[in-house]
């Protein structure tokens, strides 16, 4: 914990060796009738197994790029790559067959079964039924539900969320390498929102989707995205890492969109695994060393309970919190204000203390580890 | 003669007149039907773009076309209606189910416009996004889910129909209605009453059990995952 670097929190994630798995060149939509292009002259590539965010006020043309890469809408101009084969000319059904697709509120069939919705795609392919029905009951695994339970429900039985579920259970049915997502959490409660978009990335770290995600959500984006493009009347404005996004927005348009919370957002970017924390002393021995170094009391299993001493500071006064070191600053604010303390004890999943993390740090510049940024 | 001396000294005629009515009902109701959801289906598959001349347009204008047309030939009155196809198709059978099918029309045409046009639209463009084709989509996802409508449609252009093919009987149709002109044209003559009330009566059986034939195929054709 000795080394330290003067780099920023988070370093740009280099896709080394990735290849494009979406790439959009010179692609323009204009719908007849109007004069204006809802998308025009776009170049963008999304490498494969990276999830990129589309986001940007209604009617910037994020929604018809998104649905342009499966010719749900046609391009009027461009190509469209997928894999390096061009798509823009192919059979539009048999192409959406081959591209996963979420929409809000999970758009399943309610006259069909949960088992069978799920089915659909493989069903057009050709599969025999066993093999079908195999696939249904993996994938409400993946998503979290149990097949038993769930297979032969019809989907109003079901709540918002878990037809969400069932909606991305289906979009990865016959395993299609990019998936689309139309706001696919947008119709949500925030609860069940922020537990879904957590599973969601836990199942993209299984499946390695090449994703491309429509938001408006910026919270949303910062949070599932490897890269962000912010879309101004259909224009590309940015395209980049989230970190960049938030600290270096390219234009006006994009720091006004960002807008004035980016700082407090970008906290959420930097995981307390990478920081260089204060130490923290647990041990008896050490209470006297009065040598600047922090020292709470543990209870038997080890998990510190209260602060014996604290450099500079009154220890009684100070309520001892602790954040997973799982979590991030943005965890660990709240928990400091949540408990009204001006410092955080950082611990590790046996509960045992790690470091500290002083509220002084976040405006003083918080100090990553090398080796993992 | 009490009423149930009449009924059993008449039992074969009206026996005979009620299955005869029963079944001009069920064909004219089954054509009719035929016509109107193939129709409805054949126009209600997209949207128009306001933007561009399609196939769309064409559909869009044929359905509404058909729901005035059909609409208006629901107003007519059924004597009349009767008596305007005679030059033409004579009398009988054939004006009686004729008159009695172009009366099923609008009802049902309406019902399968409506049940195809207020299909979900997330769920037709979720359909679209996984690869479904038009005609897929038509006959999988939006018939099955517009079919409670459909059948609703086609079960009160049923019961209206059985009342108007009472009428048929001024073109010599065939039906409970021969009974109910003759006792009314009698009136006050031995038994004329009794015919008019055994039209009446056997009327509603007919209805009944229409009624229970529906009840069956509700619960047999409406999907589990849309009974409600």
């Amino acid at each position: 914990m000795s080394e330290t670097t003067d780099q920023p929190v988070v370093e740009t994630p280099e896709g080394a060796g990735k290849s494009d798995m979406i790439v959009l060149e010179g692609v323009e939509k204009i719908y007849p009738g109007s004069d204006a292009p809802a998308v025009s002259q776009l170049d963008m590539a999304i490498p494969q197994g990276e999830i990129v965010m589309l986001i940007g006020p209604s009617g910037c043309g994020k929604t018809t790029t998104l649905k342009m890469i499966n010719r749900l809408i046609e391009p009027t101009a461009g190509r469209i790559l997928l894999d390096g084969k061009d798509v823009t000319h192919v059979n539009g059904d048999q192409l959406r067959r081959e591209i996963g697709y979420v929409i809000q509120q999970g758009g399943l069939f309610p006259h069909f079964s949960i088992a069978d919705n799920i089915g659909v795609v493989p069903k057009m392919l050709g599969w025999d039924k066993q093999r079908i029905r195999a696939r249904a009951d993996e994938l409400l695994h993946l998503v979290g539900l149990e097949p038993s339970t769930f297979r032969d429900r019809y989907p109003r039985q079901l709540s918002g969320g878990q037809q969400q579920r069932v909606g991305v259970a289906r979009a990865l049915a016959a395993d299609p390498p990019v998936m689309l997502m139309d706001e696919p959490f947008g119709a949500i409660d925030p609860i069940t929102r922020d537990r879904l978009q957590d599973e969601f990335l836990d199942i993209q770290r299984t499946v390695g989707k090449t994703i491309a995600f429509v938001t408006h959500d910026l919270q949303e984006a910062v949070k599932l995205g490897d890269k962000i493009a912010v879309f101004a009347t259909g224009k590309l404005e940015q395209y980049d890492d989230p970190d960049t996004i938030l600290t270096r927005p390219a234009n006006d348009f994009v720091s006004d969109f960002v807008g004035g919370g980016a700082a407090v957002r970008r906290l959420s970017l930097v995981e307390l695994a990478h920081l260089e924390l204060h130490p923290i002393e647990t041990d008896e021995k050490a209470a006297d060393s009065r040598n600047g170094v922090a020292v709470a009391e543990v209870d038997g299993s080890g998990k510190p309970v209260s602060w014996r001493h604290l450099p500079g500071g009154d220890a009684a006064a100070v309520p001892l919190v602790t954040v997973p070191l799982s979590g991030t600053v943005y965890d660990a604010v709240d928990v400091m204000l949540d408990g009204s303390a001006s410092l955080v004890a950082v611990v590790d999943e046996e509960g045992r203390a790690q470091g500290v993390l002083h509220w002084n740090d976040l405006v003083g510049g918080l100090r990553t580890r090398k080796g993992h940024a | 003669m009490n009423y149930l001396d009449y009924l059993t000294s008449n039992a074969q005629q009206i026996v005979f007149l009620t299955q005869a009515h029963f079944l001009v009902v069920l064909i004219a109701v089954g054509l009719g039907s035929a016509i109107s959801v193939a129709l409805g289906l054949a126009v209600s598959t997209g949207e128009p773009d306001p933007r561009r001349f399609s196939f769309d347009w064409f559909a869009a204008g044929v359905r509404e076309g058909g729901l005035v047309f059909t609409a208006a030939l629901l107003t007519v009155p059924s004597l009349a209606l009767y008596a305007l196809f005679l030059p033409f198709t004579g009398l009988g059978v054939t004006t009686a189910i004729i008159v009695l099918t172009v009366y099923t029309l609008y009802t049902v045409l309406r019902n399968t416009v409506a049940g195809l046009t207020t299909v979900d639209r997330a769920v037709l463009e979720s359909a679209r996004g996984l690869g479904y084709g038009r005609m897929r989509r038509l006959l999988t996802i939006q018939l099955p889910l517009a079919w409670p409508v459909i059948l609703n449609g086609i079960r009160v252009t049923t019961l209206i129909s059985i009342s108007i093919a009472v009428v048929g009987a001024v073109v010599q149709g065939p039906g409970l209605g021969i009974l109910l002109l003759n006792g009314i044209s009698r009136i006050g003559a031995a038994n004329s009453f009794y015919q008019v009330l055994t039209g009446t009566l056997f009327c509603l059986i007919v209805a009944a059990v229409f009624e229970i034939f529906f009840a069956i195929v509700q619960r047999l054709t409406i999907p589990r995952g849309i009974r409600v």
